[in-house]
């Protein structure tokens, strides 16, 4: 039982890990950027989310995160990382990042303080749906359809909208996309506030299941990074994948070497890089 | 006048002695100016308002962002994870002290060892990788090792850091020397220097002609028929081992190791420390690592928010000085 | 012995044939090229011969050894070297540290991070030496980056060259060139071949400079070897001059 309740537990916290992923795949293959702030968007959007809760309630929160993120991203892109595009090399927009990750964080501490707040979730979620297994809460439900249906609503832009193709061939070759005339700044902008859109949303569900804290972001980018490396580089179903698989085993771990279930992340990610280097989906060449 | 060059035909013929003296000056001004700074620290710190503590720390901090720079200034790959390396150096030298033997010298070694050796072992993992992929994967890892320091509570610690340790005097025994204040610093001083020499042996040596090969093009050092990753390889070990040493250093100038040390937060101020400075520039590091470490004393004096203002350094370095501070004056571009 | 034998080498990419069993052969101190026109396959058989694309079929012979499967840092360990249609040199260092990392490759030095004077004087010695012979004495320290075109090409001879090949493939080496700059290339490529007895393959499109330097010439037309010969066979050959010459015209 206690298993079982690790097991799910680490089932919605790498479904966290998933959405993290997912936004950072998409930002690093179409933009070429880590995005190493996308743990401090991901706290800032938790902290939006609380903010409009106190005034307007749980489900005008949920909602207006993502797309304020998603807003601040497309702006951030805009005017900071699009003068780095023809910089040679990744280091400066993963230094850019970075700084912004300290800046957010301190922000996000200013203004709402650096002790951890609760996230009121509506008693209706609240609730466990069976006597035995006590930790399926309709939370929890809530947060898998969440994703689920994010994460789907995803794929389904990539495959069947104009934007979602054009972006899907950015990521295989943007010179050949903007030599057909597609304007490859507002595609990889539009892109840019996706991936922080998804970082928004992993922040409200995230917030109502570990509360809030300014540090939360940090706590989450780094799994998300192997959750993406473990899932395979170049692919948006391995991030998810992976982050799932890491935090069920982290979920595992902690029934039995508690101390051990951070670091067993990265212990999977180095066995997988020894014995799958490209990752469970990754393709060929990509990163090498 | 019929000099062989410009430069030699405006000094006096009768003096090839001192003639070839002046050219040597002037071809290392560069570094005699830093080594008299560094050598006349303890002299020269003070009367500027600062305390040689702060010395012993930049010089802890240069170290380390030198050993940083063979990565990213001369083999050309983005390392974000060196502070794992740094901290696992700064845990060797305190458990050794703590449980092995107390002597400062031995504990040094065992620190250059850990963290060299944890280097060896995660590179053959990332030397395949390139761009932001091996920053990524370098970063992850460096996680691993945060990890175990900061949950292995029976021998670091835990959270709270490794204490119970204290750095001995050095016993020659016809000298001996306590570390403390500046005799610390020129202890410090004198693993720096081997440092730099080491760096600087090396980037004159085949081996580090190739990391500049391999950091110009590396598609054309394959075609040359060389094995790169294995290069890679090289530069991530001897520079994960130099970081260690800097680890060491740090553990034994606050008789403390923490894990914070090895977080990756740290890692990326060991990063900006390079760039602000210059990357790929020999000085660089150490001018980057004195601007950022004097800067963070002053401003965490000043404000609960300094992690704002470090943050703003990196996207003002970014947009403002690309090349850092020396990389202006020599203005060769650098990816 | 034969320097370098292709037997029936061909390449297809899905239903696309790029090269259709292709043979040729270049015998010790030969110098001879691969012509045709714009999407004959020149690029594709040079790529096959230097190992960077595998063959779909057939066998590539170097030096008496079966290199098919052979990579290319291989190949180039054993003596066949290439240069590339478009430069590939180490833009930000100087001419002299380009050609030093050719040199300490060929002396299998990269790897040490130490090295006596005696050798590192040795080093010094090739590559000053290297200078003199293609007359880069003059830019040596300069960075190849800011050389002119043509002087870039040069120094990605001179890199070739520093690795002491046996054979020396040179893909379309007075691509982008101007005029003076390609009749230096070309004397560089006759005296190569005449003093320093070395065998050449090169791909070129400028008939003039393939006529002027090649002891043979093997003409490709859609992935097939159209003719081969010496240049006065090739010139006189009625299906070249269909095929390539009069195409040009």
């Amino acid at each position: 039982m206690v298993l079982l309740f690790n097991i799910s537990n680490g089932l919605i916290v790498g479904l966290f890990y998933a959405l993290m992923a997912l936004g950072l795949a998409l930002i690093l293959m179409l933009n070429n950027v880590v995005n190493f702030a996308h743990g401090g968007f991901m706290t800032l959007g938790a902290y939006v989310a609380f903010t409009v809760e106190q005034h307007f309630g749980f489900w005008a929160g949920l909602p207006v995160a993502p797309f304020v993120i998603g807003a601040l991203g497309l702006f951030g892109e805009r005017w900071l990382i699009r003068p780095l595009y023809k910089r040679p090399g990744h280091l400066y927009s993963l230094l850019l990042t970075f700084g912004f990750a300290l800046i957010l964080e301190d922000v996000s501490r200013s203004i709402w303080g650096a002790q951890g707040l609760p996230f009121a979730i509506p008693d209706a979620l609240n609730s466990p749906l069976s006597d035995t297994y006590f930790f399926i809460t309709g939370y929890n439900v809530f947060v898998v359809i969440v994703t689920a249906v994010a994460a789907g609503a995803l794929f389904a832009l990539l495959r069947f909208t104009r934007i979602g193709v054009r972006i899907r061939a950015g990521m295989t070759d943007l010179e050949t996309v903007s030599a057909l005339g597609v304007n490859i700044y507002g595609l990889r902008a539009l892109n840019f506030g996706l991936g922080l859109f998804l970082a928004g949303l992993a922040g409200v569900m995230a917030a109502g299941r570990l509360g809030l804290d300014p540090t939360m972001g940090q706590g989450l980018i780094l799994p998300a990074f192997v959750a993406i490396i473990v899932g395979g580089l170049g692919s948006l179903p391995g991030a998810i994948l992976g982050g799932l698989l890491i935090g069920v085993a982290a979920g595992i771990t902690s029934t039995y070497f508690a101390s051990a279930s951070d670091a067993v992340i990265y212990l999977i990610m180095g066995v997988v890089l020894i014995f799958m280097p490209r990752g469970l989906l990754g393709e060929e060449g990509i990163g090498e | 006048m019929s000099g062989p060059s410009a430069s030699s035909a405006t000094l006096p013929r009768t003096a090839p002695a001192s003639a070839s003296r002046v050219a040597w000056l002037s071809r290392h001004r560069q570094s005699v100016i830093v080594w008299l700074l560094l050598i006349g620290a303890p002299l020269w710190m003070p009367l500027v308002g600062s305390y040689i503590q702060l010395g012993s720390q930049i010089l802890v901090f240069a170290l380390t962002a030198m050993a940083l720079n063979i990565l990213l200034g001369y083999t050309g790959v983005i390392s974000f994870g060196e502070a794992a390396y740094f901290g696992l150096g700064a845990y060797g030298s305190g458990l050794f002290l703590k449980y092995v033997m107390p002597s400062t010298l031995l504990a040094v070694l065992a620190g250059v060892l850990l963290g060299g050796i944890a280097a060896c072992l995660v590179g053959p993992l990332i030397m395949r990788r390139r761009g932001v992929y091996f920053a990524m994967t370098t970063i992850a890892f460096s996680q691993l090792f945060y990890f175990v320091a900061e949950r292995w509570n029976g021998l670091t610690g835990g959270e709270d850091g490794l204490t119970g340790f204290q750095r001995q005097p050095i016993d020659f025994g016809f000298a001996r020397i306590t570390l403390e204040g500046a005799g610390f610093y020129y202890f410090a001083l004198f693993f720096f220097a081997l440092t730099a020499g080491v760096i600087a042996a090396i980037l004159r040596s085949p081996l580090g002609h190739t990391w500049m090969a391999i950091r110009e093009n590396v598609r054309r050092a394959r075609y040359l028929g060389l094995r790169t990753d294995w290069y890679v390889w090289a530069a991530f070990a001897v520079a994960g081992t130099l970081a260690a040493l800097g680890g060491s250093m740090e553990a034994l100038l606050n008789n403390f190791a923490s894990p914070q040390d090895l977080f990756f937060i740290v890692s990326g101020n060991f990063v900006i420390m390079v760039v602000l400075g210059g990357m790929g520039t020999f000085w660089g590091p150490l001018v980057g690592a004195a601007i950022f470490i004097t800067a963070q004393d002053y401003l965490s004096s000043l404000t609960a928010n300094w992690q704002s203002f470090v943050g703003v350094l990196f996207v003002v370095v970014v947009l403002a000085f690309p090349r850092g501070i020396l990389g202006l004056r020599r203005g060769r571009k650098r990816a | 012995m034969t320097m370098l034998r292709l037997d029936g080498v061909t390449k297809r990419f899905g239903s696309l044939v790029a090269n259709q069993g292709i043979s040729l052969s270049l015998e010790p101190r030969e110098i001879s090229a691969v012509i045709g026109p714009n999407g004959a396959g020149k690029t594709t058989l040079f790529h096959m011969i230097t190992g960077f694309l595998p063959p779909t079929e057939g066998r590539i012979w170097f030096d008496g050894h079966d290199m098919t499967g052979v990579p290319a840092a291989a190949r180039v360990a054993g003596g066949m070297v290439r240069t590339f249609q478009i430069t590939e040199v180490f833009p930000e260092a100087t001419v002299v540290e380009n050609l030093r990392i050719g040199v300490e490759t060929r002396l299998g030095l990269n790897a040490r991070p130490w090295i006596p004077r005696s050798l590192r004087a040795e080093v010094s010695r090739r590559v000053e030496a290297l200078m003199a012979m293609t007359g880069l004495t003059d830019r040596a320290d300069n960075l190849v980056g800011e050389l002119a075109h043509g002087d870039q090409r040069v120094v990605e001879v001179t890199l070739a060259l520093s690795l002491e090949p046996k054979l020396l493939l040179l893909d379309e080496p007075t691509a982008g060139m101007a005029e003076h700059e390609t009749e230096s290339m070309v004397a560089l490529i006759r005296r190569l071949h005449s003093e320093r007895e070395l065998t050449i393959l090169f791909i070129e499109h400028d008939m003039s400079i393939v006529f002027g330097i090649a002891q043979r010439i093997t003409v490709l037309d859609y992935g097939k070897v159209l003719a081969s010969g010496t240049p006065a066979e090739i010139a006189a050959d009625p299906r070249v001059q269909a095929a390539y010459l009069g195409g040009e015209a």
